[in-house]
């Protein structure tokens, strides 16, 4: 299989699954047991919680709570902070986000909170003045995503912490989960206050996370019970899935293949829009500004979910930028606030790396495309279209 | 969605008769809000209204090619009323189709709506073009009550449907049951 889908979930690093085994085998302890063995458990988890500060550059080892995913840690923050200020009334956050705040937020709007939108533009950034306008004496939080998951665009944080400090006393939440282990973050130096992460997305095992609370900001529990967590977040801590984490973290740390990553993925991209006339690129051209693993690319005219089906059966794995259910078939939240047009949204792809793709996977996908590109052309009924961009069917 | 059956997935990675059928053909097109999905399905009709070729082009979803495959290939070789008869029963199309993960009875119904508009134009066309000086009956697969009379003298039919199947009449909107009714009442009261 040639895994080009990364940003839904990447493979466990070899490395953390070594570093997982004995936390599944030998040492079995409670780490909130007094004994021995509780305490080697207890010792592994804060190992992970420093291996996690280190990678996303916080202050302090005790900012980092363990959570059981990215969405955990977003529902955690963002719900949390407005249990515990009720006064605070009004949310701000982007038309882009991940479903786990986009939904969320939605919801939030259902039962009594306002929630303004930023919206994006044909490139997928925001308007920085959208939120100096935006922000009010009631603005209880501020919710940024850093790197978008679909096109990989990122979102200036740095500035967006300041802009929020300067005019309102809001708090600054981050969902980090696509950008963590892909682009340097070193939150003691900026203004946020909230993050979230997720361990699968950096080759750790799917079933852990985490959220980093800046010293100072005081969240109610996500879940009551025990003492876990310093009593932040109850239940027996998934030792294996943390250390897993901790490991996946200082791999990233060491990791020095991300020029490598990028490389590969401008050839793929580069080549695809060089030589399929109706690909288009989704997001900024500007590649400083979006992650150096991701490629969104709308084939026109055709069905992402077609392309998707080809490539799987010939062992390439991609996602499409639509869900299809039985009844609606919406095409991605995220290209329709970039307004990209219905014909090009339909027949999104995204391409999404990781350090274990090669130069011959990617020669590969660059082979196989353009016929499968051709075989959907062929059988488009938008022929007038397709003409127009010299890819007049036979 | 993916396909999780094997022929359908087969039909979906190979589809049959994709393409325009050879002019003069009669074309029906359909599409959805809901999903995006496009579909023109083009027939190539002969004399005795059979459907000798079938064709579609699409863009949509797996299980809208493979229904639209599945779909062409069933009515070649049938005459218009029977195909128009298959294109009402969106949900045999599904069936055809088993095996698909979950309800797919709206990529089925557009593909039975493209060959129904097909069908409707090819009807459209025979009528407009019908200049014989007897009345017709069925106006949506032009048959006259001549033609009509035969069928019931010469093969003693005495259903609606086997009327239907013997020269098309009554397949379409059915609002000519009541004169093929008289037709065959009128027959059998003299016999």
């Amino acid at each position: 299989m040639i895994y080009l889908d990364n940003n839904a979930t990447t493979r466990v690093a070899p490395e953390v699954f070594e570093a997982m085994q004995p936390y599944l085998t030998e040492h079995y302890g409670n780490p909130s047991s007094a004994h021995s063995l509780g305490r080697k458990m207890k010792a592994a988890v804060e190992r992970a919680r420093e291996q996690v500060a280190k990678l996303i550059g916080a202050a302090e080892t005790s900012e980092i709570v363990f959570t059981s995913c990215g969405s955990e840690s977003d529902n955690w923050a963002i719900g949390g902070y407005l249990e515990q200020n009720p006064a605070r009334r009004h949310i701000i956050t982007t038309r882009v986000e991940h479903e786990a705040v986009r939904n969320l937020c939605e919801h939030l709007s259902q039962i009594g909170f306002e929630v303004t939108w930023l919206e994006v533009d044909g490139n997928g950034e925001l308007n920085l003045d959208d939120l100096r306008q935006a922000l009010r004496r009631d603005t209880g939080i501020v919710s940024v995503m850093l790197a978008n998951n679909e096109t990989g665009v990122l979102f200036p944080i740095e500035e967006i912490g300041k802009i929020i400090r300067e005019h309102s006393d809001a708090v600054f939440h981050v969902d980090g989960v696509q950008a963590v282990g892909k682009i340097p973050i070193s939150l003691k130096e900026i203004e946020v206050d909230l993050f979230a992460l997720s361990g699968h997305k950096l080759h750790a095992p799917q079933g852990v996370g985490a959220l980093y609370i800046r010293d100072g900001i005081e969240l109610p529990p996500f879940i009551i019970g025990g003492s876990q967590e310093r009593g932040r977040r109850a239940g027996t801590s998934a030792v294996a899935n943390i250390v897993g984490l901790g490991a996946a973290c200082e791999l990233a740390v060491s990791f020095d293949g991300h020029d490598e990553i990028e490389r590969l993925r401008n050839k793929l991209e580069d080549e695809i829009l060089q030589h399929i006339p109706n690909a288009r690129l989704n997001g900024t051209p500007d590649r400083s500004k979006r992650l150096p693993n991701t490629s969104s690319i709308s084939f026109e005219y055709v069905e992402g979910e077609n392309i998707l089906a080809h490539l799987d059966n010939l062992g390439i794995a991609v996602s499409t930028g639509s869900a299809c259910r039985s009844t609606t078939k919406q095409s991605s939240p995220t290209l329709r606030a970039m307004n990209v047009p219905y014909s090009a949204a339909q027949g999104a792809i995204r391409f999404s790396l990781s350090r274990y793709n090669t130069a011959e996977e990617i020669d590969r996908a660059l082979k196989v495309l353009p016929e499968i590109i051709d075989k959907l052309v062929q059988m488009s009924p938008y022929d007038s279209e397709l003409q127009a961009l010299k890819m007049s069917p036979r | 969605m993916q396909l999780n059956s094997e022929p359908a997935a087969e039909l979906f990675l190979n589809p049959r008769n994709v393409g325009d059928a050879a002019q003069p053909s009669f074309i029906g097109r359909s599409s959805s809000f809901n999903c995006g999905a496009a579909l023109r399905i083009s027939l190539q009709v002969d004399r005795s209204q059979r459907i000798i070729e079938a064709k579609f082009k699409a863009a949509g979803c797996s299980a809208l090619v493979a229904s639209a495959s599945l779909l062409t290939d069933q009515v070649i070789g049938k005459t218009t009323g029977e195909a128009a008869e298959l294109g009402q029963q969106p949900g045999a199309i599904e069936n055809l189709l088993c095996g698909f993960a979950e309800d797919r009875i709206d990529c089925a119904a557009l593909v039975c709506e493209a060959l129904l508009s097909a069908i409707a134009r090819y009807s459209d066309t025979v009528r407009n073009e019908w200049n014989g000086d007897e009345a017709l009956v069925c106006t949506c697969f032009g048959v006259s009550e001549r033609t009509i009379e035969r069928e019931i003298q010469e093969n003693h039919l005495s259903t609606i449907a086997e009327v239907t199947r013997a020269c098309n009449a009554g397949a379409g909107c059915r609002s000519c049951y009541p004169l093929i009714e008289d037709i065959m009442d009128d027959y059998w009261r003299t016999k």
